[in-house]
């Protein structure tokens, strides 16, 4: 098979994390994995016994169905952008991979769009995990697992791009927790991952809709707990994913060529 | 005509924006070309530019103006035609430490779509010739940095590249692991590989280069072989320094004095 330069390119620095993930499989279990299925039993079982049904979007559910669907938002966030900020931060700058690699026959924007396809790629399979726990305990119908991947897959996209552009604007790797405390965790706890948005006053709505996670998790909900579709999300989500991408490439490319 | 040589700078200019004020130009309207089988050096001291010029002929930093070819590809409008035939080892370590030291090799390879088994024989040739064989399967943290080093030269050469393009590739190693760098080098050479190299060693750029540039404040002050620098610039047949107090040494005028007078520091030799 004989592919076009460019994307024969990004296929190989794909590979090159692909191959590093097989091999490391046990310390990827536990960070990729371990992480949302705790989520999943402190806040599923433990909190969800407590709760019983809700009621969003003129739906009644179970807090179980809605905490699921809530935490595959949570690993794409999670999972999507620490490894675009934390992981980019450390091959950029202490392992020099991306220096390595963009002086073969492969370009930098090659290895770029290979870091964010792979953060994207290895996100999308953490939630997918998320999302096969949900339908083996009944509470997201099978098909969902793949009407999922293409939501998944850009939102982790996105996620990885904010990660990136993170990495790109910190001098050094403590400087990450600015956008983790400022952005990730505040996305985390008032953008519908516990709770329905609705449940905020207005105005806090309106600036939680500014937020790209609440349409994650609006999608999200749609495809597994058959929430009504909110146009707004797909426009928010495409609209982020094209920014905070260009936004990180452009950004890491300035800070390393000069 | 003439087939092109494996490497060509022309009218090399490199600037960098500052954050404030005006513009820094490391590298400044440098040229020169490299032969097949030729060692070009580049010598100067910290900040000259060499390093910039190694990073715009490896094609990561775009120039300011002039260009740069491999073979007849512009390295920066056709990045992956020309670096196919581009072997480099940057100054800094760029190892990639989620590899061991054979799958380094073997892996650095696949990006120039190298095969697989022809890298791994490939790969066992070039440990062994760098005195890695049995550090094949070690992983990179446990390497000290003068086996670092060695296998960073050593992966340059994994492409089996017509142009190899090391900076400061013998910095920090053991004379005789230096001796063992040099002999891969020379073997490179008499398959016809051009070699650009930058290095602070006077007597390294003596023994290995037919050529060499001098070059202070991003501009090359000559270029010319070795020993044509020193029948040029040092007109006499000794030289006297005094290597302690009341300790003179009388030698054969060397690079070193082309160097320190053309680049105007003169600490320790007088009268050149």
């Amino acid at each position: 098979m004989i592919l076009p330069d460019s994307v024969w390119g990004v296929w190989c620095v794909w590979r090159r994390y692909f191959l590093i993930f097989v091999k490391s499989i046990g310390y990827y279990l536990v960070t990729t994995f371990l992480e949302p299925l705790l989520y999943l039993l402190a806040f599923g079982i433990g909190v969800g016994s407590l709760i019983g049904t809700i009621q969003t979007n003129g739906v009644r559910l179970s807090y179980r169905s809605f905490i699921f669907s809530g935490i595959i938002a949570q690993t794409l966030l999670f999972q999507g952008f620490y490894e675009g900020a934390f992981g980019a931060f450390v091959r950029m700058y202490y392992q020099r991979i991306f220096q390595a690699i963009a002086i073969t026959p492969i370009t930098l924007s090659e290895v770029l769009w290979g870091e964010l396809v792979w953060d994207a790629s290895k996100s999308t399979l953490a939630a997918e995990v998320v999302a096969l726990i949900g339908v083996i305990s009944g509470d997201f119908p099978p098909r969902s697992l793949l009407t999922l991947v293409p939501v998944c897959f850009l939102s982790s996209l996105l996620f990885s791009g904010m990660g990136l552009s993170a990495a790109a604007y910190s001098r050094n790797i403590d400087e990450l927790s600015y956008p983790q405390y400022l952005l990730v965790f505040p996305m985390f706890l008032f953008c519908g991952v516990f709770y329905p948005v609705e449940n905020l006053p207005a105005a806090l709505q309106r600036v939680a809709w500014i937020f790209p996670l609440t349409a994650v998790n609006s999608l999200v909900r749609t495809l597994t707990v058959g929430l009504p579709f909110q146009i707004l999300a797909v426009p928010i989500l495409l609209g982020w994913l094209l920014v905070l991408v260009l936004l990180g490439r452009h950004s890491m490319t300035r800070r390393l060529v000069k | 005509m003439q087939p092109a040589p494996p490497l060509r700078v022309v009218h090399l200019t490199k600037r960098y924006r500052q954050r404030a004020g005006r513009d820094f130009e490391a590298v400044s309207d440098v040229s020169f070309e490299v032969a097949p089988g030729e060692c070009f050096g580049l010598l100067g001291p910290n900040g000259a530019g060499k390093t910039t010029t190694i990073k715009c002929i490896s094609g990561f930093y775009p120039p300011s103006e002039g260009e740069v070819f491999i073979g007849s590809h512009n390295v920066y409008f056709h990045p992956k035609l020309a670096r196919q035939s581009l072997g480099v080892c940057d100054q800094e370590e760029t190892l990639d430490s989620d590899f061991n030291v054979f799958d380094q090799l073997v892996w650095h390879a696949s990006y120039f779509r190298v095969p697989v088994g022809v890298a791994r024989e490939r790969a066992k040739t070039l440990l062994e010739q760098f005195g890695l064989s049995e550090k094949a399967r070690e992983p990179i943290e446990s390497l000290s940095g003068g086996l670092k080093r060695r296998l960073q030269v050593a992966r340059a050469l994994m492409s089996d590249p017509h142009v190899l393009v090391l900076d400061e590739p013998t910095t920090g190693l053991d004379p005789d692991v230096r001796r063992m760098v040099w002999e891969v080098l020379a073997q490179a050479r008499s398959r016809g590989v051009a070699i650009l190299l930058s290095t602070h060693y006077m007597e390294e750029a003596e023994r290995l280069c037919d050529r060499v540039a001098i070059l202070h404040n991003g501009r090359i002050l000559d270029i010319a072989a070795p020993a044509r620098l020193v029948a040029k610039y040092i007109a006499r047949d000794t030289v006297e320094e005094e290597v302690r107090p009341g300790v003179v040494w009388k030698r054969a005028p060397n690079l070193e004095d082309v160097y320190l007078k053309l680049t105007g520091s003169r600490l320790g030799v007088d009268g050149l």
